[in-house]
């Protein structure tokens, strides 16, 4: 454990150094609320659009965020592989559970980190805008997006574990857009329906946005919150697994 | 004690050989040099006596330690600076050698092992005079320096061997005399196994040189017994005449 924390440090520090963990983690998810509360300003009342309502709009952005996350984790994994840094450690006493733990833990970190500032925005904006949002959804949104985020941090090392440096951002870009897409972050996918809702369901992304915007909402009820945030847990613990047995494999391949 | 024994240690990749049949025995305490052109394969041995490599055959026992049977004590024993400076970028001088100290002392809780984590961490600055760079990113380094830091790193968890894969390699000729001076005192403290291609590297510092080529050692001895066996002065001439023997 204690092996673990001390890789966790150094990997907090290693981001909280680098730009550009700010401009993706915090200022992008912020820029997005406002202009997408402008949007929302200058749609009719009447179309009953409420996709970019502060309310969906921050269960949206809160997801949006975790998938720079992602992005963010597998950089740092794939430039710490791509270089003799992790080759160091590998003939020191560490071992693969220490790495895993130690990636895993300071991103879910920042997720919490970044939902709370996401939310905080929010908050302002619908002060700005009287819609009323209430504290309490979105302290229990924080929490209700733990899983998500550790789903999508799990992404993260998978591709920075198997891609190198260049590959492996090309290959997030790819999950950012899908998972902002088929999580229904932009749209309404629920009264869009069709074979688009279809496609939604049999990915996970959409069940994050869902869990996280009944928790906004204070709805824990079965459709709207408890299935979507137990199918998140359930892949969030698959992916987990995977990534971990992942990074171990790999981590034999190179001292073959 | 032998710091380091090895039996017919093999490393064979697809269509190469890199290492053939190693046997060695250094002695503890002992400065021991592994001298041979790019592709020689001393990376590789380095790389199979830190548990970074598995051997393909034979044997290699650190301090009575068989590096495939006992991993976790070997890699207590031992610290190792690789080719290519590898320290975390944006984490300052002070940072990365804190960072290594808590890899390997991170059983040893409470103020007084926070204490001797410090002391050991001052000492380590100070002989590698990284004070002036002590608050500066590691990114922001020379490769000089970066290198100091790099073995500096190697020898914070205190390991009985020290392995120096070409420490001096890319360093302008300042930097290579520093470097060497530090090796030199580090000589008396630890055991060292240092790689090089630069002749005179190993005739400064070595104790004893192996001359390696194509995965093989060729020769073995102390400078003496190399240029006795040669029949020839100074390294350069002996490593000539080696090699064309070869
Ligand atoms: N992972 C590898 N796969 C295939 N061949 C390798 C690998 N590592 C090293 N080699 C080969 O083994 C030989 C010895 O390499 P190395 O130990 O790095 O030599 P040196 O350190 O003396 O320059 C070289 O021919 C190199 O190409
Ligand atoms: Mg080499």
């Amino acid at each position: 454990m204690n092996r673990t924390l001390v890789f966790a440090k150094r990997n907090i520090i290693e981001m909280s150094r680098d730009m550009l963990s700010y401009i993706f983690c915090i200022a992008f998810p912020i820029v997005m609320l406002l202009i997408m509360t402008l949007v929302n300003e200058s749609i009719p009342a009447e179309s009953g659009m409420t996709i970019f309502r502060i309310d969906n709009l921050a269960g949206g952005v809160v997801i949006f965020g975790q998938t720079f996350v992602m992005l963010f984790t597998a950089l740092s994994v794939s430039k710490d592989r791509s270089g003799s840094f992790l080759i160091r450690l590998f003939a020191t006493p560490m071992k693969s559970g220490n790495f895993t733990n130690g990636y895993i833990l300071p991103m879910v970190a920042i997720a919490v980190v970044q939902s709370l500032i996401t939310f905080v925005v929010a908050f302002i904006i619908s002060l700005v805008v009287s819609y009323d949002l209430s504290p309490a959804g979105l302290i229990a949104a924080m929490i209700a997006i733990i899983p998500s985020a550790i789903m999508f941090t799990a992404i993260g090392l998978i591709f920075g574990t198997l891609f190198n440096q260049n590959a492996a951002p090309g290959l997030c870009s790819i999950i950012i857009s899908l998972g902002s897409f088929l999580g229904a972050i932009w749209f309404d996918a629920e009264s869009t329906g069709g074979v688009l809702l279809k496609i939604c369901r049999c990915l996970p992304f959409i069940y994050c946005t869902k869990a996280a915007r009944a928790a906004i909402s204070l709805d824990f009820s079965m459709d709207a919150f408890v299935i979507p945030e137990l199918i998140v847990l359930g892949t969030a613990t698959i992916l987990t697994v995977i990534a971990i047995a992942v990074f171990r494999t790999r981590m034999k391949a190179d001292l073959s | 004690m032998n710091a380091i024994i090895t039996e017919g240690l093999t490393k064979r990749y697809k269509d190469k050989t890199a290492v053939d049949s190693l046997n060695l025995s250094i002695d503890e305490g002992e400065l021991f040099a592994l001298l041979g052109v790019n592709g020689a394969g001393k990376t590789t041995t380095i790389r199979m006596l830190t548990c970074l490599s598995t051997p393909s055959a034979g044997h290699a026992k650190v301090f009575g330690h068989d590096v495939m049977a006992e991993p976790d004590e070997v890699k207590r024993l031992v610290g190792i600076s690789t080719q290519d400076t590898a320290v975390a970028e944006n984490l300052t001088v002070y940072e990365n050698l804190k960072f290594m100290a808590g890899v390997y002392m991170s059983e040893e809780k409470g103020k007084e092992a926070e204490k001797s984590i410090s002391d050991r961490i001052e000492n380590i600055i100070k002989m590698f005079n990284l004070d002036e760079v002590r608050n500066k990113k590691a990114k922001t380094l020379s490769g000089g320096w970066k290198r100091k830091l790099s073995i500096a790193m190697a020898l914070i968890g205190e390991p009985k061997i020290l392995f120096l894969d070409e420490p001096t390699l890319g360093l302008d000729v300042l930097a290579r005399r520093e470097l060497w001076k530090i090796i030199e005192d580090l000589k008396s403290k630890v055991t060292i196994i240092l790689t090089t291609h630069y002749m005179e590297e190993a005739e400064a510092l070595a104790d004893r040189i192996a001359v390696m080529i194509s995965g093989k050692i060729v020769e073995i001895g102390t400078m003496d017994e190399l240029e006795e066996r040669t029949g020839k002065k100074g390294l350069e001439e002996v490593f000539v005449e080696i090699a064309g023997r070869n």
